[in-house]
């Protein structure tokens, strides 16, 4: 072998021993980094109740989470007999929610105050993603039915106590989470009852538009607020649009939702149509709602 | 000449593989533990990336804090919303080097010394692992302790008793070579 042969095989073993240590100069976190796989990421947790105070949210719980929930709306009457402790009135509303898949639910519950069964079907279609490619907002489908044989509470119906009052309310739910901290969603909705007003004036099938957001102030509490807007109300009875702020407060498995509302009852078609007071500190028109949901889970993963 | 040249160039492929040789594995488990008055938390976590220079005496680890699967759905939507932030701070990565070089035979104990980071917050650790090689794969697993307080994670007062100070971390790696582009 000649010379020439022998620098040019140490030139080659000179570069077998340096390449791994010049191609190597990436960082192996990099390096880790390209190696996660490119699925869609769908955000979590637009807002942490399924309720955002008054009406529904685009949440929906896990399968088979089993939600227990009392609502409280109290008030104080303007005139009459008003010397009761803490506040004149309340109406509550107990209820049950159960998450059949993660995208679709089921509930029930009744109100003591306007004697108001109700109960809804809830489905998610569209997730929002955090990946750039996707969906920009979460969708839901919600509909809900009530039924009441009471006709005093807002003195709509006829006085026929032996027909049962049946309302549907049919609304989408559209939320976008811009940021960690804050959520929006709007939600047109469409309200039809089976027995009309007993005044002819009044509409049939109402609709409107509802608003609501959150602002996380801290890993668990948020403010909340929300308004309803009927483009079509009621002309027998004069109504106000509900709106509500508050605080919700998570903990652990327990969910808090305290409020300032004019809305009075729990129902969608009730509520949202049929408030008869504007949102302002008046005896009778100031109510403080206190929802407490206790989250319990019926199925856990297996690890 | 030629012929030596090409034996050559096939030598230095050879060789540039044995010689940088780094380890991959993509289903990597970490598991932590919670023990605390109120109630116990386990998450578990299949989907670790970690990677290993045998040559350089270096390893990663990067996990996506998403993938950690808890026992009740709620507890994931928390520590992922209300905990670990994962919208800012998504994945929780190691980044050190084996203190002693790799012997051939059976399963060894090695410390690694690094540094983790959870929450955006980064802390030197020192963590004993045993690693074990069967045929051209290694498999390494050990547990380590981290405190919560030191990673800046907020429990509220009215909560610290369902979440443990210190948790406890386990994991277990296969790794298998990995193939360069």
């Amino acid at each position: 072998m000649s010379l020439m042969k022998m620098n040019k095989i140490v030139y080659i073993l000179a570069a077998i021993a340096f390449f791994p240590f010049t191609s190597k100069g990436q960082n192996l976190l990099d390096k880790l980094n390209n190696e996660f796989p490119d699925k869609p990421i769908y955000e979590m947790a637009t807002f942490k109740t399924t309720r955002l105070g008054l009406g529904h949210s685009v949440e929906t719980r896990k399968k088979g989470a089993l939600e227990i929930s009392w609502y409280n709306r109290y008030w104080n009457r303007p005139y009459g007999e008003t010397q009761f402790f803490l506040a004149d009135e309340v109406n509550m509303r107990f209820g049950l929610d159960y998450a059949l898949s993660n995208n679709f639910a089921i509930g029930v519950g009744y109100s003591t105050w306007d004697e108001v069964t109700d109960g809804y079907l809830k489905y998610k279609f569209l997730k929002q993603t955090k990946n750039k490619k996707g969906n920009i907002v979460s969708m839901v489908a919600l509909q809900t039915l009530s039924m009441t044989k009471n006709d005093i509470s807002t003195g709509l119906y006829g006085g026929n106590p032996d027909v049962t009052n049946y309302s549907f309310t049919t609304q989408l739910l559209i939320a976008r989470k811009f940021n960690p901290k804050f959520s929006a969603q709007i939600s047109p909705f469409f309200i039809s009852r089976s027995n009309g007003s007993m005044n002819v004036e009044d509409p049939k099938n109402q609709y409107g538009l509802g608003f609501g957001a959150r602002y996380k102030v801290g890993g668990h509490v948020s403010i909340v607020s929300e308004y309803f807007s009927v483009f079509n109300p009621l002309k027998s009875v004069k109504t106000y649009n509900p709106f509500m702020i508050g605080v919700n407060w998570e903990l652990s498995h327990l969910m808090l939702q305290f409020q300032m509302t004019n809305a009075r009852t729990f129902a969608e078609d009730s509520f949202i149509t049929q408030t008869a007071n504007n949102f302002n500190f008046h005896d009778g028109n100031f109510h403080f709602g206190f929802n407490a949901t206790f989250v319990l889970h019926t199925n856990k993963n297996k690890l | 000449m030629n012929k030596l040249r090409l034996l050559l160039l096939l030598l230095f492929l050879k060789l540039g593989t044995v010689f940088g040789q780094q380890f991959i594995a993509r289903q990597g488990q970490v598991t932590f533990f919670s023990y605390a008055t109120v109630e116990d938390i386990e998450a578990k976590n299949n989907q670790v990336l970690s990677i290993l220079d045998f040559d350089k005496k270096e390893i990663a680890a990067s996990m996506l804090m998403r993938a950690f699967v808890f026992k009740k759905n709620l507890m994931h939507e928390h520590f992922n919303e209300s905990y670990i932030e994962s919208d800012l701070y998504p994945k929780a990565t190691f980044e050190g080097f084996l203190l002693e070089g790799l012997e051939n035979a059976g399963p060894q104990v090695q410390f690694i010394k690094g540094k983790v980071t959870i929450h955006g917050i980064t802390k030197e650790i020192e963590i004993k692992t045993t690693i074990q090689k069967t045929n051209d794969r290694y498999t390494m697993s050990g547990e380590f302790n981290l405190t919560v307080k030191d990673f800046n994670i907020k429990i509220p007062p009215i909560l610290s008793n369902n979440i443990a100070k210190v948790v406890l971390v386990k994991f277990n790696f296969q790794y298998e070579p990995y193939e360069n582009e």
